[in-house]
């Protein structure tokens, strides 16, 4: 029997609305809205458009969550590995055929994972290491590609790029089905949990024993495998790759990641937030591309909602404190 | 000096204080005393401006006040000195004594200010210290030294002092008494948040209790014993603090054969039993720590051999202690004992994954199961097992904390400091599960700097000075004073 008489205060307020809840409001509201004053923009084929655009960067986002909640911060490095496994992949394909070349695209970024996991495990600040890796990777998509335009010649790239079963774009297939696979992965899976408690608290992970390394790792190479199916999905789509591709988006990624309120310090949040702030930021783009905004003011919208919710979930945390 | 009447706080359903009265006067400590949750930082935190109150009323010296912030509270003569101490390492000693004072003028020469701050620092006992030397390079004790003299400089005339000797051991706990001492006598009410008993008496004039969020008037303490003390803060009759001692124990599991690590001047052996727990006593610093990193894995043992059941056992990390069933808790909860943001049961299962997943995936059965084992055997509550660790109090953070291990069934367990910052009834609790679980054959090991705690809990007492094992003694044959004296100043030991 217990003799504790524990009140305490917090305990019935903790229990308050999760973050997810949030931002399915939040996509809601911004899809009722622009449902009203756009007529054009709650169509089926709109959907469409939206699912797709929030597809590839949602990609890499779920994969950058994996790096958040094992308490890494994110990564800079993201868009320049995405360069450098287009150049891989085209190269590859060309050479070697499509089976060939996606396997090989594959074991790159798996290497590029451990290796930037890896050296976090020795610099500590994945920050600084990511921003150093990006230069390399950007770095070795110009050699590799020659600074010129990598061409590839393949049926079966062409159908993955721009097919669609069902109606629905195969990179909006891959999107769900890596969004589902992630969320159960850190939910149940073992390595998940690794993750999760690795980013929760560092220290206390290691005086329980887990390989709080291997976390890191881990998360760096789920997130390389995030970069290279998108890496696959745009080669395929346009046939083509070089050394500026995804250049500047290495900011919608984190944005994804934040918007969908996973918390920063790690060790909280799941996959599939990262997924609804990929899918929030891609209708309020859509939103404002159907209302004609210029580039400068949609960057400016989309930069101003990440302060915002950034702030929103930093103030609701205060408060449950 | 101060009465604060039918104060009032309710966090949403849940009432914290209700109608809670506290009356302090001039130059007197009274001693704020109840078990973790019963209100009382609630209530200093009201006092001091930073929880706002539904209801009721403050006077300071006579006069009505209201107390919206912490500038109110400090307008009003309040200075509060929390759990954690407000140090700026950076700065130098003078400074930190002066912080946030706006008297002290923007541009003063450092040689001015350490001429100011010097009455105040041989107030508190600090007359050694160099006021221009950095605040980094003090000890936790002398930290909390400097903030008493804060107050002192502040002339507060209400004093609020929550848990001030919770980190430090038993030789620096006597110099903020002493400081403590220095306040009262200055005319200052003292508002005095402890769970050490020996302090209440040492220190207080009238002790206030609070429990579930209600006040009962005060009581002289000349008046009170510790025993009728616990249970006016418990609301019933204590059965004995401390479980019996072991009545069987089995052949040797851990064995220490001149071993040395860093902490230690001089080499350690030792032998512990299956179903014994060992104390090693000593205050920070003593090397008693020490034993239990080497063991753990965590401190490399420089010259010396250690056995586990017969074989000879050389952990490189904290896996590898584990993996051999040994299992280790550090004094720092926050930093490495528990997951703030988890849950209870994640938490309970971290160290035992490979126990609750099948085929590498997390089995919710299995888990279920392995943290309902846990919380039966430790005393947690299932209450608690859908809240987040970090939001339970520090008792249930503690039996959290060592609990996870039972899931590895440990044949040993090293802790240190198994109830800092644990309030009376939880203390008894953890006690009896250690002592229950050594009954089933667990070798406990503990370091502790609670003389009480030695004396009740263990088998047999190793004692630490400086580095140096002292003795080992048998707990039946020693006494308060023979320990102390082995730890504070063995060389007067007979």
């Amino acid at each position: 029997m217990s003799i504790m008489t524990d009140v305490s205060p917090s305990a019935a307020r903790r229990r308050s609305v999760p973050r997810f809840v949030w931002v399915i409001a939040a996509i809601v509201a911004l899809y009722l809205v622009a449902g009203v004053i756009t007529p054009s923009f709650a169509t089926f084929d709109n959907m469409l458009v939206i699912v797709r655009a929030a597809s590839i960067t949602g990609i890499v986002a779920i994969g950058m969550s994996y790096v958040t909640i094992s308490g890494n911060l994110f990564a800079l490095s993201a868009a320049a590995l995405g360069a450098f496994l287009a150049v891989i992949f085209a190269l590859a394909v060309g050479h070697l055929g499509f089976a060939a070349g996606l396997a090989a695209t594959l074991l790159v970024a798996i290497l590029a994972g451990m290796a930037q996991g890896l050296s976090i495990s020795v610099v500590g600040n994945p920050i600084i290491t990511t921003l150093a890796f990006s230069t390399v990777f950007r770095g070795l998509a110009a050699l590799f590609s020659g600074n010129s335009i990598v061409r590839i010649d393949s049926d079966i790239a062409l159908a993955l790029g721009t097919g669609r079963p069902l109606g629905v774009p195969t990179q909006s297939w891959a999107f769900i089905a890596l969004a589902l696979v992630s969320w159960a992965l850190i939910r149940r899976a073992r390595l998940g949990r690794l993750l999760v408690l690795s980013g929760a608290n560092p220290q206390t992970a290691i005086a329980s024993g887990l390989n709080v390394r291997l976390a890191t790792v881990v998360a760096f190479v789920a997130l390389s495998v995030g970069v290279a199916i998108m890496a696959v999905f745009t080669v395929s789509q346009f046939s083509q790759a070089k050394a500026d591709l995804f250049a500047g988006y290495d900011f919608d990624y984190i944005a994804a990641v934040l918007v969908g309120g996973i918390a920063l310090r790690g060790g909280q949040g799941s996959p599939l937030q990262a997924a609804l702030g990929a899918i929030l930021i891609a209708l309020l783009q859509n939103f404002m591309l159907l209302n004609g905004f210029t580039a400068g003011l949609r960057m400016t919208v989309v930069g101003g909602l990440v302060l915002l919710a950034t702030g929103a979930f930093h103030l609701l945390q205060r408060r449950l404190r | 000096m101060l009465r604060m009447t039918n104060i009032s706080k309710r966090y949403g359903a849940t009432e914290v204080l209700r109608e809670v009265a506290l009356e302090v006067r001039s130059g007197e400590v009274m001693a704020l005393m109840g078990e973790n949750g019963a209100g009382k930082s609630t209530l200093v935190k009201i006092l001091a401006g930073i929880e706002p109150a539904d209801a009721g009323t403050i006077e300071i010296a006579g006069e009505p006040v209201t107390i919206r912030s912490p500038r109110h509270s400090q307008a009003a003569g309040v200075a509060y000195v929390a759990q954690e101490l407000s140090i700026v390492e950076s700065l130098s000693v003078a400074e930190n004594v002066f912080l946030g004072d706006t008297d002290a003028g923007l541009f003063r020469s450092p040689r001015s200010l350490s001429t100011k701050a010097r009455p105040f620092l041989l107030k508190v006992g600090l007359e050694q210290v160099d006021p221009l030397e950095l605040a980094e390079n003090l000890s936790v004790a002398e930290r909390q030294l400097v903030e008493i003299a804060r107050l002192l400089s502040r002339k507060a005339r209400i004093a609020i002092l929550d848990e001030p000797t919770a980190a430090l051991s038993d030789a620096e706990i006597l110099r903020v008494k002493g400081a403590v001492r220095t306040l009262a006598d200055n005319g200052c009410a003292v508002i005095y948040v402890t769970h050490r008993m020996a302090e209440v008496f040492e220190l207080s004039t009238r002790v206030t209790v609070l429990r579930n969020g209600r006040s009962f008037p005060s009581i002289e303490t000349a008046s009170l014993t510790v025993d009728t003390l616990i249970e006016h803060m418990l609301g019933r009759k204590l059965e004995q603090m401390f479980p019996a001692r072991a009545t069987r124990m089995g052949e040797s599991v851990v064995e220490l054969d001149q071993c040395i690590g860093h902490g230690l001047l001089a080499p350690i052996s030792l032998s512990v039993r299956r179903g014994e727990i060992l104390a090693l006593a000593g205050q920070v610093g003593s090397g008693a720590n020490a034993v239990l990193r080497m063991l753990a894995g965590v401190l490399p043992v420089a010259s010396g051999t250690m056995k586990l059941r017969g074989a000879a056992f050389a952990p490189h990390s904290i896996a590898d202690s584990i993996a051999a069933k040994v299992a280790y808790c550090s004094d720092d909860r926050k930093r490495d004992g528990i997951f703030a943001v988890r849950s209870v049961p994640e938490n309970l299962s971290a160290p035992a994954l490979d126990r609750v997943s099948r085929l590498q995936m997390i089995s919710p059965v299995m888990e279920s199961r392995h943290t309902r084992g846990i919380a039966e055997l430790f005393g947690i509550d299932l209450a608690y097992l859908t809240r987040l660790a970090g939001n339970l109090s520090g008792g249930n953070q503690q039996k959290v904390a060592l609990g996870k291990w039972l899931g590895i069934e440990p044949d040993v367990l090293l802790v240190e400091e198994p109830t800092r910052g644990v309030d009376v009834g939880a203390r008894a609790e953890i006690y009896r599960h250690l002592r229950s679980l050594a009954e089933r054959g667990l070798t406990v090991i503990f370091a502790s700097s609670d003389t009480q705690e030695v004396l009740g809990l263990a088998d047999q007492i190793a004692t630490f000075y400086h580095g140096r094992m002292v003795r080992v003694v048998s707990a039946e044959s020693s006494t308060p004073e023979s320990i102390v004296r082995d730890v504070i100043h063995p060389t007067l030991a007979a």
